[in-house]
């Protein structure tokens, strides 16, 4: 496989699924974030130190950004989640416009090879190189992130199954009711923006080593919108719901040339319409009981 | 069982409950009764620990329980039936009564498919809706999974917050006899009414809330109910603990007659 426009396609909606699946978990118990880019950035920057300028192999990189993501939701977490609503949304912007604004003046370069190498604040952080010295090519890199994504879709499929699932959904239809089941609400809260920040994270991580280079703009308010709006238009019934919001987003409206000037008008139009005919994307909640029990029956005609 | 001894809450600088105290003995059904807006459901917000006192304590089983967390209320056996929010609307019917059994689904398993099956016993009609979405229920089909829910914890004391309210009267009536089952099968009931005539029937012992105050506490024959109505729905101001329906004293509010 040699196309390397297809390539970047894919991996691109395999990266940005990770910061969807990361809103749509905090959708899921009825919090909407405006600052899931932040994690994102922080994992981008933390595992690009980590390979760049510590040395450290690919996987360990990786790792190391995921956890210093969730490490920053944790901070996030503990003051944001009593917040309710609109509050809530307002504090997760704040918070990311913050870490983007350390970003610009975020300056921490060491001497590698007669080169400085390292973040230099608006400058960006430059030759995040790990893959291309490990001879990683793009199709393989692919693969790489499709499969953490398996894996991170699969581990969301059985949240969904769990008790821990379904108690996040109690929480997102109604919080106090579920309080009032005997179940502690802020540590479940904390819980899952702490397991959306690490989600993010893995997405952010990836992001740097196929590009090489992160700035701090690229991680303005713009990539956390979009990454709501892929949960809200593909359905909040189901972890595939903001994969298909973000297929649609990036598979056809940025990937088709002839239409993709017109991206953003398309896509704010179908949001605006999808939130008025269908308030929780195309698969939402009543959509997936009726497709589980058409599901139950088809098993049943079977036997 | 329920001791609540001079509890007072306010939001804001508004006092909705100015110094209460009521009791409520184990194995009976005990009800609260008064006008819109007297407190009711503040109590019992307060009393389940969703809204914190400002003064006073409650006890349940000799334990101090004030200012607890409200799950911290439910571990202890206390469930409430809230008025208004009863089910999640977007879970099955199964999925609603497994909510409210949360708390012991990690270590007992069997033990809730067995309450799950009792449940439905009771609420026949709640198993043949067993995978209806909640939210699609009728009202008094609702209530009925509320209260099977709120059983799931295994409670030792139930509180509902107006059972009645918005039901046709055939199903308040089969509300009502399901509370006076559940009575009869050990759990006892606290409950909160506007609809005083059923309340009068099923209950063993009243308390009267007016302006955030207990103005009676009594059996049911010792008021009439003509006076309990009058002051449960017309809400005639405190008068301090008057058994007797008449005390020759002007009302404070005077209502056109007609």
């Amino acid at each position: 496989m040699d196309d390397i426009y297809l390539i970047t396609i894919l991996s691109n909606i395999g990266m940005i699924s990770f910061i969807a699946l990361s809103a749509y978990l905090l959708l899921v118990v009825g919090e909407i974030s405006f600052g899931q880019q932040a994690f994102f950035a922080v994992s981008a920057y933390g595992s690009g130190i980590a390979t760049a300028m510590w040395g450290w192999p690919i996987w360990l990189g990786l790792l190391w950004g995921a956890l210093v993501a969730g490490a920053a939701a944790l901070v996030v977490a503990i003051p944001t989640v009593r917040l309710r609503g609109l509050y809530f949304s307002v504090a997760t912007l704040a918070f990311a416009e913050m870490v983007r604004l350390i970003f610009e003046i975020f300056t921490y370069q060491v001497e590698i090879d007669g080169e400085l190498v390292g973040p230099d604040g608006s400058d960006g952080f430059r030759d995040i190189r790990a893959i291309y010295d490990s001879n990683v090519s793009a199709f393989e890199y692919m693969l790489i992130i499709y499969g953490l994504l398996a894996v991170v879709l699969i581990g969301f499929l059985i949240l969904e199954r769990s008790r821990l699932g379904a108690i996040f959904r109690m929480i997102g239809e109604d919080p106090m009711l579920t309080e009032m089941q005997g179940l502690n609400v802020t540590k479940y809260k904390i819980l899952a923006v702490v397991m959306a920040g690490i989600v993010a994270g893995i997405g952010g991580a990836l992001y740097a080593h196929l590009a090489t280079y992160v700035e701090p703009k690229i991680f303005n308010v713009m990539l956390g919108v979009h990454a709501l709006a892929y949960g809200l238009i593909g359905g909040l019934g189901t972890a595939f719901g903001p994969l298909i919001g973000v297929a649609i987003d990036i598979g056809l409206l940025e990937s088709i040339r002839a239409i993709s000037g017109y991206r953003m008008i398309v896509f704010g139009g179908l949001v605006a319409v999808l939130l008025i005919v269908r308030p929780r994307g195309l698969l939402d909640e009543a959509a997936m009981h009726w497709l589980r029990g058409r599901w139950r029956g088809l098993i049943r005609a079977e036997n | 069982m329920l001791e609540i001894d001079g509890i007072a809450a306010a939001y804001g600088n508004i006092e909705a409950l100015r110094g209460v105290d009521l009791l409520v003995e184990e194995g009976g059904i005990t009800c609260l009764l008064g006008p819109n807006g007297a407190g009711k459901t503040t109590l019992m917000m307060t009393i389940a620990g969703i809204l914190k006192p400002r003064r006073g304590t409650i006890s349940f089983l000799d334990r101090n329980i004030t200012g607890m967390t409200p799950s911290g209320v439910v571990r202890r056996g206390i469930a409430l039936v809230p008025e208004n929010r009863l089910v999640f609307p977007d879970m099955n019917v199964h999925e609603n009564l497994v909510a409210g059994a949360y708390l012991r689904l990690g270590k007992r398993k069997s033990q809730v498919q067995q309450d799950i099956d009792h449940v439905f016993e009771r609420f026949p009609r709640l198993q043949e809706r067993s995978k209806q979405m909640a939210g699609t229920l009728s009202g008094g089909e609702q209530q009925m999974l509320a209260v099977a829910r709120a059983l799931m914890a295994r409670p030792k004391l139930l509180m509902m917050d107006e059972p009645s309210l918005g039901l046709a009267p055939l199903v308040v009536e089969e509300i009502f006899r399901i509370i006076s089952d559940l009575n009869a099968d050990g759990t006892t009931i606290f409950l909160v009414e506007q609809n005083a005539h059923m309340a009068l029937q099923v209950a063993d012992h009243f308390f009267l809330l007016e302006q955030g105050q207990v103005t009676f506490s009594g059996k049911p024959g010792q008021l009439s109910e003509h006076e309990v109505i009058q002051r449960a729905y017309l809400g005639k101001g405190p008068q301090r603990n008057q058994p007797a329906a008449d005390q020759g004293r002007p009302d404070r509010t005077t209502l056109p007659s007609g």
